[in-house]
């Protein structure tokens, strides 16, 4: 089932929180991946995670431009509508 | 330099591709992000290889022009490298943009190895090339962009062009010890060397049955030659996984061991990490990994206990921790320097830390070293566990100096040198550099200096760390000045006030390496300068901060010159003692920390 974008918000946060093993609760749609301090790789492992949890799959090529949280949001949001 | 060809595999690349042209049901896999598999016979590839080399002569380059490769998915990429070097150019590897920070330090990174290795084409696909089309006008001998769907379009028949084993095969790009990478020169008989290597010597493959399973970068020497070269000399197939698909899910690189019966695999020490935090019990439960005979490890330094709960977690799908093969290698050398013989699994050496300081590694009284499991003394402070990486491949040679450049023994740490024929010529149109790594060892032959420090006990090497204090996390290097140049750059922090360390932690990755940042400041604005320099670590490498300590000024130990000293700070921090009191000035010019503030 597709979910609101203040929803997806918080399931970015809480899975950001458990992957990261740091308190990312508070985290803002406009906040940079970088500003956050995960890596590239540590990133990678969070989108994996939600993938799992909304059952979609984001294409490689859309997570190149992924620079924000909002970004990522975008792109979680747009895989929702093609796949649910 | 040896001038011989080996005995037991063909004298190029493009020899052995050719060899294979009759195999028609063996090959690569492909596996797609979205899990599709494309099957590529080696009789497919050599046709596609020959179909793109002559593409790229139609495009005006000729033997011994250098083709940029900025392609992320592994079959375009597999099919493009081979296509350049049965054409005689020589393809230089640069990694695909995905790493989620600001794209100018990208395109920094695409310009440079653009230039430096003089390349005329720059190869990229359709997705990928708005990352790369805006280096172009920083690119002045860059003659074009092309996407893999154009190349091969059109049929140019096929090119003729004689390779000789001396011939440049291909660039591999490395971090320096500045922010420019530099390109390391392989030759077709550096390949051929170092596959017959490790391959045959080194994994004892078997062409009958033996199938790798890999998801490692190919932009990088360990997936490439490892699974793409090594593979294609010694006719074993392959199932190459997206890297990005790996990360995302490390469940897929033990599933498709299991699909495929796959019996090599290799990955960096975090790799296992990941696998043995990740997995779940159930996740285990429908695996049988009884088939993976080669589980090779390399690249970072290696931790016994990583490789521990790794062969604890899997035991249930007959995982069998024999088949752990620690080794140690670099680009320089083409790719393996050391094996442990196959089957022997992970042991190790357990010695005093104190020693070290030394420059001694004393066994640890009343330790057995061998690897028994968790043995609690195993983690106290005062010891230290290192995993044997094993000896040189036949023909090659390693060696252990000290600062003047004379041989050690056994149980000396010092630098560790290697010589052979699968050592590179150089760094290619880097004379300075060259002649820094490779130059006369002991014996007044030529070595590769490796910058590794390391002992070796009956001839078998344990690596202790990296003689430039280089900072590897995750499978990454990192060079403390890069590091502290960019934090130094803040406004409240000022240049030779920073300095940039590793520490072993036991963080949520596991046992690994971590940066910690340690700058002098007023201690007014400590939390907010805090952020601040994580921040810019992560925006400039994409790299986590594990600490940052704001100390007071003056207090970062230095040389009579006034340069920090990068081992004593790390030792202070790992003494809970610094930024306590005024550091006592330590003695001018102290090599280890020679290069700290320059």
């Amino acid at each position: 089932m597709a979910r609101n974008r203040t929803e997806l918000l918080d399931v970015f946060r809480a899975t950001a929180t458990e992957v990261a093993e740091k308190d990312f609760h508070a985290v803002a749609e406009s906040s940079t991946i970088a500003e956050l301090g995960i890596d590239s790789l540590g990133m990678l492992e969070i989108i994996g995670s939600l993938e799992r949890e909304l059952r979609i799959q984001i294409p490689d090529e859309s997570l190149a431009g992924i620079v924000t949280v909002k970004d990522l949001l975008n792109a979680v949001e747009s895989r929702q509508s093609v796949t649910s | 330099m040896s001038g011989r060809d080996p005995k037991l595999v063909p004298p190029t690349l493009s020899e052995a591709l050719r060899r294979l042209s009759n195999r028609e049901d063996r090959g690569f896999v492909f596996v797609r992000p979205d899990g599709t598999e494309r099957f590529c016979s080696f009789r497919e590839l050599g046709v596609e290889a020959e179909r793109r080399a002559a593409d790229l002569h139609a495009r005006g380059l000729v033997k011994g022009d250098r083709l940029a490769i900025a392609v992320p998915d592994p079959d375009e990429f597999v099919l493009s490298f081979l296509g350049a070097v049965m054409g005689g150019v020589v393809p230089v590897p640069i990694s695909p943009q995905l790493s989620f920070k600001n794209i100018e330090s990208y395109h920094d990174t695409v310009a440079h190895i653009a230039n430096a290795s003089g390349a005329s084409l720059l190869l990229t696909t359709a997705t990928t090339r708005q990352y790369v089309d805006p280096i172009v006008p920083r690119a002045p001998k860059l003659r074009g962009v092309v996407t893999v769907d154009e190349l091969g379009k059109e049929d140019h028949g096929k090119v003729d062009v004689a390779i000789d084993p001396t011939d440049l095969a291909f660039l591999q790009f490395t971090s320096g010890s500045t922010s420019r990478p530099k390109g390391v020169m392989v030759s077709h008989r550096n390949l051929a060397w170092n596959s017959e290597s490790f391959m045959i010597h080194g994994l004892a493959k078997d062409s009958s049955f033996d199938k790798g399973v890999t998801w490692l970068p190919l932009f990088h020497d360990m997936g490439l030659i490892g699974f793409v070269v090594g593979t294609i000399f010694t006719d074993i197939p392959v199932v190459f996984l997206p890297t990005a698909s790996f990360v995302r899910n490390p469940r897929i690189w033990l599933d498709k061991i299991h699909q495929h019966r796959g019996t090599i695999t290799y990955a960096p020490n975090f790799a296992y990490a990941l696998v043995a935090k990740r997995l779940k019990d159930k996740d285990v439960a429908d695996l049988d990994l009884s088939c993976l005979r080669r589980a090779g490890c390399g690249a970072e330094p290696i931790q016994a206990k990583t490789l521990r709960d790794f062969a604890a977690k899997l035991a249930p799908a007959k995982f069998d921790p024999k088949a752990f093969l620690p080794s140690y290698g670099m680009a320089e050398a083409t790719l393996a320097i050391t094996f442990v013989p196959h089957s022997t699994g992970v042991r190790t050496d357990v010695i005093e830390k104190k020693s070290l300081e030394g420059g001694d590694a004393k066994p640890a009284a009343g330790i057995e070293a061998g690897g028994a499991a968790a043995d609690p003394s195993m983690h106290h402070a005062d010891v230290q566990e290192l995993v044997n990486c094993g000896r040189p491949f036949p023909e090659h040679a390693v060696a252990i100096v000290d600062e003047a450049g004379n041989r050690l023994g056994d149980r000396r740490v010092g630098q560790i040198l290697t010589r052979g024929p699968s050592v590179s010529a150089g760094y290619y149109e880097e004379p300075e550099l060259t002649a820094d790594a490779f130059k006369a060892g002991p014996d007044g032959e030529t070595w590769l200096y490796t910058g590794d420090l390391g002992y070796t006990v009956d001839g078998e090497v344990f690596v202790c760390g990296r003689l430039k204090d280089m900072i590897i996390v995750r499978g990454r290097n990192f060079y403390p000045n890069d590091l502290e140049w960019v934090v130094s750059e803040l406004p409240s922090v000022r240049r030779g006030n920073v300095v940039a360390f590793s520490v072993d932690v036991n963080g949520p990755e596991g046992q690994g390496e971590q940066l910690v940042v340690a700058a002098e400041a007023f201690q007014a604005d400590a939390e907010a300068l805090k952020e601040a320099i994580a921040q810019a670590i992560v925006s400039n490498f994409s790299l986590t901060t594990h600490d940052v300590v704001i100390v007071p000024q003056g207090t970062l130990p230095r040389t009579s010159s006034g340069k920090p000293q990068r081992r004593k700070t790390r030792q202070l921090y790992l003494d809970g003692t610094l930024g306590r009191a005024r550091a006592v000035q330590g003695k001018d010019g102290q090599p280890d920390d020679a290069g700290a503030s320059a």
